[in-house]
């Protein structure tokens, strides 16, 4: 193998209708919601992919959480063709905050076989949002980190890297940013990350890849290993709640604002309304004109 | 270490195309109010430090003092002109554990000064990174995404932060965050560890916060400040990360220049693909270019791969996680109206909405309500408003 590469990836709610589902008050029902690999997950996994396809690749797959988060790691390697599948399992994880996730990630990525030369993993959860857990564990790895990545290619001769990512700020126009950095990199990879394969021998190497995937995660459960505190040696004062510097400490119903305006309310099925409509509309239209 | 060892809010400046990031200021302010709020009610002298990065960039320092700094650190370094997260982290770690810094900011807690209070980044494609990394450099806690913040003294009992015990915790930053669903407030604390079993300290308080959430304060010229310069430490080793270019893009997805913003939301739930293609029907009579709630970005429903490229997207995504628009007309289709999607389009002119549920928060911030489905009402718009051009054109 020339290159080692790992993802992080997350069990998370699955928001696609039939799975979700939302309290009376728009609230996410998480017992009655089913769970599944994040999307922006799978985006990571699909980068780790790439890498499999267009070099010498072994992928190794890292998450953390309860022991059916095994299904994930599933996913993920039907995904990413990945040999090394790690699931971080202890109730001492449980209550996490971002800094203590990415003790116990940091600490799993150490010991997986070969020094990584990438790490990926998603924009953010799509459950949590935070997109800290990256590059926090991106620090604690000594790794450079970039983020909001949309391409990258490896130069596996001199072990560098070059990315494509994107910056979008208030008031500024997106502006799109070309690297070149040393190996080993941890790269949070943008949604709207697209790979795509030009030759005929990388789209074999493709569908190669594809098929030992899928025969792969059928039988994930032989690349599984289930790693809890004593198994990581991992230091339990800097894991789960006591190495988790931040606390929720209440939630609460966003109060409703006074009304800002008093709506006029019409009759969707009434044909003299929907005129009427169409009249304020246009209104409203024509009055930026005069403006 | 005591509850005296941490002092002042450190903010950290953004600059692009060596200019400030709107969220800079906004955040000064922000922090002007607590810091002013909080030496009222303790008689304390805590400072609003802004600590600005980048090359040439001292031109700016007088700015921040109008904008609300007490106090600017300023780092002058070519190498700084572009972001680079490695080397950008350690100058902000550098200068928020620089005692002889602190000593300047203000000379009554330099005795006893180790880390800022509070630090304050924006939540944006620079400081969500930055934040991330930094605080794991300065082990302590991050919340991200804020768009609230009080400060208190909060009697705490906790399993963990106190073993049980009840704990006073003075001068605690509540850092408020809505939650995907924009109907939710997490509030989140960083607290030391008061236990004795697993005894810690975490400071600085630190967090993320919303572009557009706060106003910036009127500039003031007769504000005083001070500046300083910090020379910074720099890796050779972090000068490999090289940038070798950087172009700005015009998006694709253009509410600017547009009089008129048709938005869906989950209400096209029952006939996702038919539904969205009514609401580009819609749009195109009113020459409307298109945005989504929050939600949508998450592609929550199947429709065909063209669609979910198009309109499933971050980039049109309406509200505080997205753009804030203020069209002439703004048409909400089938969305609820969570606080963080009107955030993005409450200045618009005029709103209409298409719900079929009189009750959904969005009423409140209409100025007509359209009481129907979508699949019902938006057709017979379409027809209409083709009705009626063409009655214009003949």
């Amino acid at each position: 193998m020339t290159l080692n590469v790992a993802v992080i990836i997350k069990l998370e709610p699955d928001f696609s209708e039939g799975s979700v589902s939302y309290n009376p008050d728009g609230t996410l029902n998480r017992a009655e919601t089913k769970n599944t690999l994040g999307p922006h997950s799978a985006v990571a996994c699909t980068a780790a992919f790439y890498a499999k396809v267009m070099y010498d690749t072994k992928v190794s797959i890292a998450t953390m959480g309860p022991p059916i988060a095994d299904t994930s790691l599933q996913m993920a390697q039907r995904i990413s063709d990945a040999e090394e599948l790690h699931l971080y399992s202890d109730r001492i994880f449980a209550g996490a905050d971002t800094l203590a996730t990415a003790e116990v990630l940091k600490t799993g990525i150490q010991k997986m076989h070969g020094k990584m030369d990438i790490v990926f993993s998603g924009h953010r959860a799509s459950d949590g949002e935070t997109g800290q857990t990256g590059p926090q564990t991106a620090w604690k790895l000594g790794y450079t980190f970039f983020g909001n990545v949309v391409d990258y290619e490896v130069n596996v001769e001199n072990r560098t890297i070059w990315i494509k990512r994107l910056v979008s700020l208030q008031g500024f126009n997106q502006v799109v940013e070309e690297v070149e950095a040393p190996l080993p990199v941890f790269i949070a990879i943008d949604p709207s990350y697209k790979p795509t394969f030009k030759t005929v021998s990388q789209r074999l190497a493709y569908e190669k890849y594809q098929k030992e995937a899928k025969i792969r995660s059928d039988n994930y459960k032989q690349y599984l290993k289930v790693l809890n505190v004593q198994q990581l040696e991992v230091d339990p004062a800097l894991v789960g709640l006591p190495g988790s510097p931040t606390i929720v400490y209440k939630v609460e119903r966003i109060p409703k604002g006074k009304a800002n305006r008093q709506a006029q309310v019409i009759d969707g099925s009434n044909p003299e309304h929907i005129r009427m409509a169409v009249a304020k509309m246009k209104e409203a239209l024509a009055a930026m004109v005069i403006k | 270490m005591t509850e005296g060892d941490y002092f002042h809010v450190y903010v950290v400046m953004e600059l692009e195309d060596a200019r400030l990031v709107p969220v800079s200021l906004e955040m000064l302010s922000e922090a002007r109010r607590l810091i002013d709020n909080l030496n009222k009610k303790h008689g304390s002298d805590e400072k609003v430090v802004a600590v600005l990065l980048g090359h040439d960039v001292k031109r700016l320092t007088q700015t921040l003092i109008e904008h609300g700094a007490d106090f600017v650190v300023y780092v002058d370094h070519p190498e700084l002109k572009e972001v680079r997260n490695t080397i950008y982290t350690k100058v902000v770690s550098q200068i928020a554990l620089d005692r002889e810094i602190a000593a300047k900011v203000s000379a009554k807690y330099a005795e006893q000064f180790k880390k800022p209070r509070f630090m304050f980044f924006g939540a944006d494609a620079i400081g969500r990174h930055l934040s991330s990394t930094a605080l794991v450099e300065l082990d302590s806690g991050l919340a991200s995404d804020i768009n609230k913040l009080e400060i208190s003294d909060i009697n705490l009992t906790h399993q963990n932060k106190t073993g049980g015990k009840q704990e006073l915790y003075e001068k605690t930053l509540e850092m408020y965050r809505p939650d995907f669903s924009g109907f939710l407030w997490t509030t989140i604390l960083c607290l030391d560890n008061k236990n004795p079993a697993i005894k810690r300290d975490y400071h600085p308080q630190a967090c993320s916060i919303i572009p557009g959430v706060f106003e910036p304060l009127k500039p003031d010229s007769t504000r005083k400040g001070q500046v300083v310069e910090f020379v910074p430490r720099i890796d050779e080793q972090d000068l490999k990360v090289r940038i070798l270019s950087r172009k700005a893009i015009k998006s694709d997805v253009d509410f600017e220049s547009r009089k008129a913003v048709v938005s869906f939301g989950r209400g096209i739930r029952d006939f996702p693909e038919q539904n969205i293609k009514l609401v580009e029907g819609l749009a195109k009579q009113l020459g409307a270019e298109i945005g989504v709630s929050l939600p949508i970005s998450k592609k929550p429903f199947s429709v065909s791969e063209s669609l979910a490229s198009t309109y499933m997207n971050s980039e049109r995504v309406i509200g505080t996680s997205g753009k804030k628009v203020s069209p002439m007309l703004y048409v909400a289709v089938g969305i609820s109206g969570a606080m963080q999607h009107v955030a993005g389009m409450k200045e618009a002119e005029f709103i209409v909405a298409i719900n079929p549920d009189e009750s959904s928060p969005i009423k409140d911030e209409s100025d007509l309500f359209i009481k129907g489905r979508m699949e019902d009402v938006v057709p017979k718009l379409i027809e209409e408003l083709k009705k009626q051009s063409s009655l214009v054109e003949a």
